[in-house]
């Protein structure tokens, strides 16, 4: 069993087919880099692996439980997987450790002076300890995606989803937000990654999945893929980068 | 735009942006704004010079203007208190995705939005009592019950609307965040959404709840004895209009000045590090 599981996934807006019979399992400890083109479904995935998105057929599971099923109680398996947005979604009217504080105190019932403790605790780690008591638009935007993680860790999730969580950033704040996202895996947090930072995917990613009109196209190494894809689709793409 | 200037008289497209150019303008504005104030006082100092009797102002503030107030303000008070509540409540309504909730909030709102309030008043204050048998409704007790109630309902479609839209303007990435987080709907409602739609919605809030209290003057209609009745019980009797005019006004401003001031203080209070990076 892997610890998050597509299986025969296919995903409808409306009449528009935008996920096609999609399976992927991601491994514990895994970090799945997926990319493709705009429109190429890469997003739809993501949402639909915390059920932002319902799917039409297929079914999808965290740790063996399924996400997709009407029962799930999909309030509980959302604990486990952490999202976090290409927009940041700070809570606005929260400062910078409230949002970290808020879903452990309210979900999880945590006292508010241990989420606190653990809010500073995660705060550290991404590097925005003095920031805890700004308000997110007192803070950059690579300080608010980091706040994000952050928020997202707080949660203690077992898997991390990102959806091209550096593409609303200036450039020079990317890599402040790449570190921390580097650390997280090198501390062995499983994350599905859809990125366009093709030196991330090389050197963090464990798989390269390679998305085309809504199917997986492709599943390599990066050492692989990089070097010499399997798929002409795979070359295509690869070409296109040069 | 002071830089502009000199650069201005070389080229012609300029010459318009420098003869109105900020400062112009705002000197502009402060004239315009000075002399009206002035024109606006001095037409108010020559009224009360001339035309306010000080022994009957005197003579009528208390009991019955100040009592009348008395009576404005704590018709006001509950109403407002009463409608914002009832209001948020629609406003949920109205951004339900249950089709029943959403379409008994939408008819409420199409109903106290679409007929006068006048008419609403005395359909309460006149439909009610049909249902008892005759003589047994104590209709004199009725009045400020039918204010508060009809003041109430309608206000609470303004309200909605203001909550709606102020939810609406809450981009949907603040729910998808709440609820990718393990929050329920109600959470992401009560802890993220709604502080924020509260933010946007405060400002027609809060014109909706100074309109309120002019709607007030409505109830001279059922024999609410309120600022407007009192103006007409001292001008049939003494034939003086500008002496409880002067009072009507002062009573009203007394309540929509304090209340502007209450809700840019609940403004300023939700500014969340404002717009400074
Ligand atoms: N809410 C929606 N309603 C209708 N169609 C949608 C919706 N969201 C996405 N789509 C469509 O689904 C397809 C896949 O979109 P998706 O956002 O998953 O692509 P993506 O791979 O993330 O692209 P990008 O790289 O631009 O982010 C597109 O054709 C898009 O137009
Ligand atoms: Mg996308």
């Amino acid at each position: 069993m892997s610890l998050l599981e597509f299986d025969e996934v296919d995903k409808y807006f409306g009449e528009t087919h935008v996920l096609k019979d999609v399976g992927l399992n991601v491994e514990e400890g895994e970090v799945c880099v997926i990319i493709g083109p705009s429109g190429s479904g890469k997003s739809t995935l993501l949402r639909c692996a915390n059920r932002l998105e319902e799917i039409q057929d297929g079914e999808i599971r965290l740790e063996g439980t399924s996400i997709s099923d009407p029962d799930a109680d999909i309030n509980r398996l959302r604990q486990r997987i952490g999202m976090v947005f290409q927009s940041f979604n700070l809570f606005p009217h929260k400062t910078a450790v409230e949002n970290v504080t808020l879903a452990p105190t309210k979900v999880k019932g945590l006292k508010g002076d241990e989420a606190e403790r653990r809010a500073d605790e995660l705060l550290d780690r991404v590097g925005l300890s003095a920031q805890a008591d700004s308000y997110p638009n007192q803070l950059s935007g690579g300080q608010q995606q980091r706040v994000a993680i952050a928020r997202a860790l707080a949660m203690d999730p077992h898997v991390m989803l990102f959806d091209e969580v550096t593409s609303a950033l200036d450039p020079e704040l990317v890599g402040e937000v790449l570190e921390v996202m580097h650390d997280l895996a090198d501390e062995g947090m499983t994350m599905l990654v859809v990125t366009h930072e093709m030196g991330f995917a090389r050197e963090v990613g464990d798989r390269i999945v390679l998305m085309a009109d809504g199917r997986v196209v492709e599943d390599s190494p990066p050492e692989v893929f990089f070097e010499d894809p399997r798929t002409d689709r795979g070359k295509q793409f690869l070409s296109k980068l040069l | 735009m002071a830089e502009s200037y000199s650069e201005g008289r070389t080229r012609d497209g300029e010459y318009q942006e420098q003869f109105l150019n900020d400062k112009t303008l705002r000197r502009l504005g402060a004239t315009i704004a000075g002399l009206f104030t002035l024109g606006v006082g001095g037409l108010v100092a020559v009224i009360i010079f001339t035309q306010v009797d000080f022994d009957l102002f005197r003579e009528i503030i208390y009991p019955q203007f100040v009592e009348a107030f008395l009576r404005v303000l704590g018709i006001v008070l509950v109403g407002s208190l009463l409608s914002v509540t009832a209001g948020v409540i629609v406003g949920l309504g109205r951004v339900s995705n249950t089709r029943f909730t959403n379409a008994v909030a939408t008819g409420y709102v199409e109903f106290f939005r679409g007929t006068p309030l006048l008419f609403q008043l005395l359909v309460i204050f006149t439909g009610i009592p049909a249902f008892w048998p005759p003589g047994q409704f104590p209709i004199s007790e009725w009045a400020i019950p039918t204010a508060i109630i009809g003041l109430t309902l309608n206000h609470a479609a303004y309200v909605g609307e203001a909550v709606r839209g102020g939810i609406d303007a809450v981009p949907d990435g603040q729910m998808e965040a709440a609820r990718s987080l393990g929050m329920s709907y109600v959470q992401g409602m009560r802890e993220v959404v709604l502080p924020q739609a509260w933010r946007n919605a405060l400002a027609a809030i809060g014109n909706d709840q100074v309109i309120l209290v002019k709607d007030t003057s409505l109830l001279t209609v059922i024999a609410v004895p309120e600022l407007i009745s009192a103006f007409r019980n001292v001008n049939s009797a003494t034939f003086d209009p500008w002496t409880p005019i002067i009072l009507v006004a002062i009573a009203y401003l007394m309540i929509t000045i304090p209340l502007g001031k209450v809700v840019s203080h609940l403004e300023t209070r939700s500014d969340w590090g404002g717009d400074r990076r």
